[in-house]
């Protein structure tokens, strides 16, 4: 467990140092002068000319060669100063906090969402067999074939202006995220309720889950103690594997419901050159990657503890 | 003596085809009944029948009568664990591997017999000291040894009380010094009510007395009390398993056309180490061409690891295998395994196996048939898959592509511990005589010391 910690965080060293080095020759590589794109975000587009332009060049060093812009950047990285937003000149860090907020927010939301909908239809599946079974394999052929957006605009038609149930988009209130959770919350369980579903049928017909109850646990007893945790250890993994690809997934969501994330934040700064923000929005997402990949494979662990040596 | 378990001409089908056929018999207090035959002979059917654990796409017919009165399906299981319980055949699979041995044992003092959580435990840890795994109580299924999982299995599932026990091959797979211990284990935890084993093992049902009865693909060909059937055999087929025994093999021939000497493999102070445990060390030999070497000793004694590392399978921690044999290419060197299923890829027939190795190899085309004949391979298999043919019949075809390569020295490794004892005889001895005849040096591990000792030329004790 040590050792796995220890190899996480020099991961996460690298992880931050790549993906912050990659952003930058990436912005510094896009066509276009870069004072302009800024000054038409700071003054809007109409609003620029190449005084403005100049204005913006001088007050933000952007002269400067790239190597000593790159070694700035390193400089204040080492410091956890992520600078200031070359747009809003607002410090990033704060901007990123609230764009992953709402992120994390709606993710966990959907993930929950998708778990309480996927365990059950994946277990009922695996019990009751046939035709239960193949309905519900079509029905979650049909939602994962689907690109998510018409997902989104099924329901926005649906609940939000025909029936009027929910706000079309925005955020704010608990019934704001109701549709984009359960968008992404469908479109997860697609998937997941058929993970669920094979590996609860393969601990079903497993030889000691017939055994646990011809030793005489009853039913539910057997499913309990040893059909619970032993399907859960590929349904868990998986779960995580969405969790964590859900961070650069989820950004169709946000921007169909408006949804104020981090994908829909850092789409925006890469329109307005605002490179801080993007680099800073680049590595939370790395870092996130790398904290939740550890969490999920520490749960994994505890779940399935073979094939570490115990003391 | 009252009778515990009353069949009376239970059967099995499936679809119209019947699988087992009509057989009656009594299991009686204090007198453990044996059903000996061949893998294959149906004789599961009939526990998972008694049990009530016939797959869904198999039917049964005939009467099932449990302490006196006849049963339906549910009533029977509702005696599961506590009158009735069935051992598994692979202790292995029948474990949670994700739980505890001992919880495993426990949990069955608690909900079945509905003791406290403190109570269980405490029972179970004294259960496991009964059967010798109180150092292993907090390991896992997958960290015991095959002895070890089945003894753990066995407390588990008597912890319930149940005092008819069913036995389904329980010491498949096990080293015979862990196969007697299995056996007395069985046969005190049967003590009250009593037991019926199904097995293909001779020497089981010799140790376990009692009445026998003896299958033949879903027939029953004879019965009587074991000690009878087994010194008088009267039908032709019980004969043969008990000449399939590797105790009554003849003893091997020394009058060998090939035997020369000229040496394959030289091993000097041979050290192997796994996990950090030293398996064996100064372990010396030299292996001849057409030589046959045995190699005996305990589960986990390190027999395989010594097999693997000849072929440079494994590292070796200490010594010197030294290969006098410089011609020979690398292919020639082979590995018979143990499982053949494992060994073959199911999506694709034999013959497309086959036709691969002979295409790679370019191999004579004519020699194939004729050693197919030898090895009593029928042509019809190459169109199969290595799921539809029988473990003997891949075993066999294991060897053919083994064969073909001309090895100058073979590793097989307990190539005949997962066949039925008649087949295992054919296989053995058909291996050992060709490899006479080609020159192949083979070290062959078995846990069996007499099959050995009936086999090979030389042998290596672990």
């Amino acid at each position: 467990m040590k050792a796995m910690l220890l190899k996480r965080v020099l991961q996460l060293v690298t992880v931050v140092w790549g993906v912050g080095t990659l952003t930058f020759i990436l912005m510094r590589s896009l066509p276009g002068d870069m004072a302009y794109r800024i000054a038409a975000s700071r003054y809007g587009q109409d609003n620029v000319n190449s005084e403005a332009a100049a204005l913006v060049r001088q007050e933000l060093n952007l002269d400067q060669g790239a190597f000593a812009a790159y070694w700035h950047w390193l400089l204040d990285l080492l410091q956890f100063n992520l600078g200031h937003s070359l747009v809003s000149g607002l410090p990033v860090i704060d901007a990123i906090q609230h764009m992953l907020g709402h992120s994390l927010l709606l993710a966990l939301a959907g993930l929950l969402v998708s778990i309480l909908i996927a365990v059950p239809v994946g277990l009922f599946c695996a019990w009751r067999g046939n035709p239960l079974d193949s309905i519900f394999m079509g029905l979650s052929s049909m939602i994962r074939a689907m690109p998510v957006f018409v997902l989104g605009v099924l329901f926005i038609l649906l609940f939000a202006l025909h029936w009027n149930w929910f706000p079309v988009a925005g955020f704010g209130t608990p019934a704001h995220l109701v549709l984009p959770a359960l968008t992404l919350a469908l479109s997860l369980a697609a998937v997941s309720n058929r993970v669920v579903r094979d590996s609860a049928k393969h601990t079903f017909q497993a030889a000691f889950y017939q055994f646990s109850k011809v030793k005489g646990l009853s039913a539910w007893q057997t499913f309990r103690r040893h059909g619970v945790r032993n399907i859960a250890v590929p349904v868990v993994a998986f779960f995580g594997i969405q969790l964590v690809s859900m961070i650069e997934g989820i950004v169709m969501i946000e921007s169909l419901f408006s949804w104020p994330g981090i994908g829909h934040g850092l789409a925006h700064a890469i329109f307005a050159r605002d490179i801080p923000v993007i680099q800073g929005a680049a590595l939370v997402m790395g870092v996130l990657f790398v904290a939740l990949n550890t969490l999920v494979d520490m749960l994994c662990l505890w779940i399935d503890p073979r094939g570490v040596r115990e003391a | 003596m009252s009778v515990l378990l009353k069949l009376t001409n239970v059967a099995v089908f499936v679809g119209d085809t019947c699988l087992l056929e009509p057989i009656s018999l009594e299991l009686k207090q204090g007198q453990p009944l044996t059903i000996l035959g061949q893998t294959g002979s149906g004789k599961s059917l009939l526990a998972q029948a008694i049990m009530g654990l016939l797959p869904d796409t198999l039917s049964f017919q005939g009467d099932i009568e449990v302490f006196g009165k006849a049963l339906t399906l549910e009533q029977r299981q509702a005696l599961w664990g506590r009158d009735l319980v069935m051992l598994p055949q692979e202790p292995w699979h029948a474990l949670d591997p994700l739980m505890k041995g001992i919880n495993q044992v426990a949990e069955v003092y608690q909900h079945v017999q509905g003791k406290s959580q403190n109570d269980a435990q405490a029972s179970a840890q004294q259960d496991l000291l009964d059967v010798g795994l109180a150092d292993s109580a907090h390991k896992r299924p997958g960290q015991l040894s095959g002895g070890m999982a089945q003894r753990l299995a066995i407390s588990a599932a008597t912890a319930g009380g149940a005092h008819v026990i069913l036995a389904d091959e329980p010491t498949k797979g096990l080293d015979v010094s862990r196969r007697d211990g299995i056996v007395r284990l069985l046969q005190s935890r049967s003590i009250e009510g009593s037991l019926l084993t199904i097995t293909h093992d001779v020497a089981i049902a010799r140790q376990l007395g009692g009445s026998l009865l003896v299958m033949k693909q879903g027939r029953l060909v004879e019965q009587g009390d074991a000690l009878d059937v087994l010194t008088n055999p009267q039908n032709h087929y019980t004969r043969e398993l008990i000449a399939a025994e590797p105790k009554s093999w003849p003893d091997v021939s020394v009058a060998l056309a090939n035997k020369t000497t000229e040496t394959v493999l030289v091993a000097e102070n041979l050290a192997i180490e796994r996990g950090g445990r030293t398996l064996f060390e100064n372990v010396s030999f030299s292996i001849n061409k057409g030589e046959v070497v045995g190699v005996v000793g305990d589960s986990g004694c390190g027999k395989s690891s010594l097999g693997d590392a000849l072929l440079g399978l494994l590292p070796v921690s200490a010594g010197l295998v030294t290969r006098s044999n410089h011609t020979a290419k690398p292919y020639q060197w082979l590995k018979l395994y143990q499982d053949p299923p494992s060994a073959f890829t199911s999506s694709v027939s034999l013959g497309t196996l086959l036709k691969d190795l002979v295409d790679l190899h370019n191999i004579a085309q004519e020699r194939i048939v004729p050693l197919m004949t030898r090895l009593n391979l029928p042509e019809s298999i190459l169109q199969r898959t290595c799921l539809d043919v029988s473990g003997g019949e891949l075993q066999r075809f294991a060897i053919l592509r083994a064969l073909l390569l001309d090895p100058v020295f073979l590793f097989a490794d307990e190539p005949t511990s997962r066949l039925d004892p008649i087949t295992a005889k054919d296989v053995t001895n058909l291996l050992v005589e060709l490899a006479r005849e080609t020159g192949c040096a083979v070290l062959m591990v078995s846990h069996d010391p007499d099959l050995v000792r009936k086999t090979c030329d030389t042998v290596i004790t672990l």
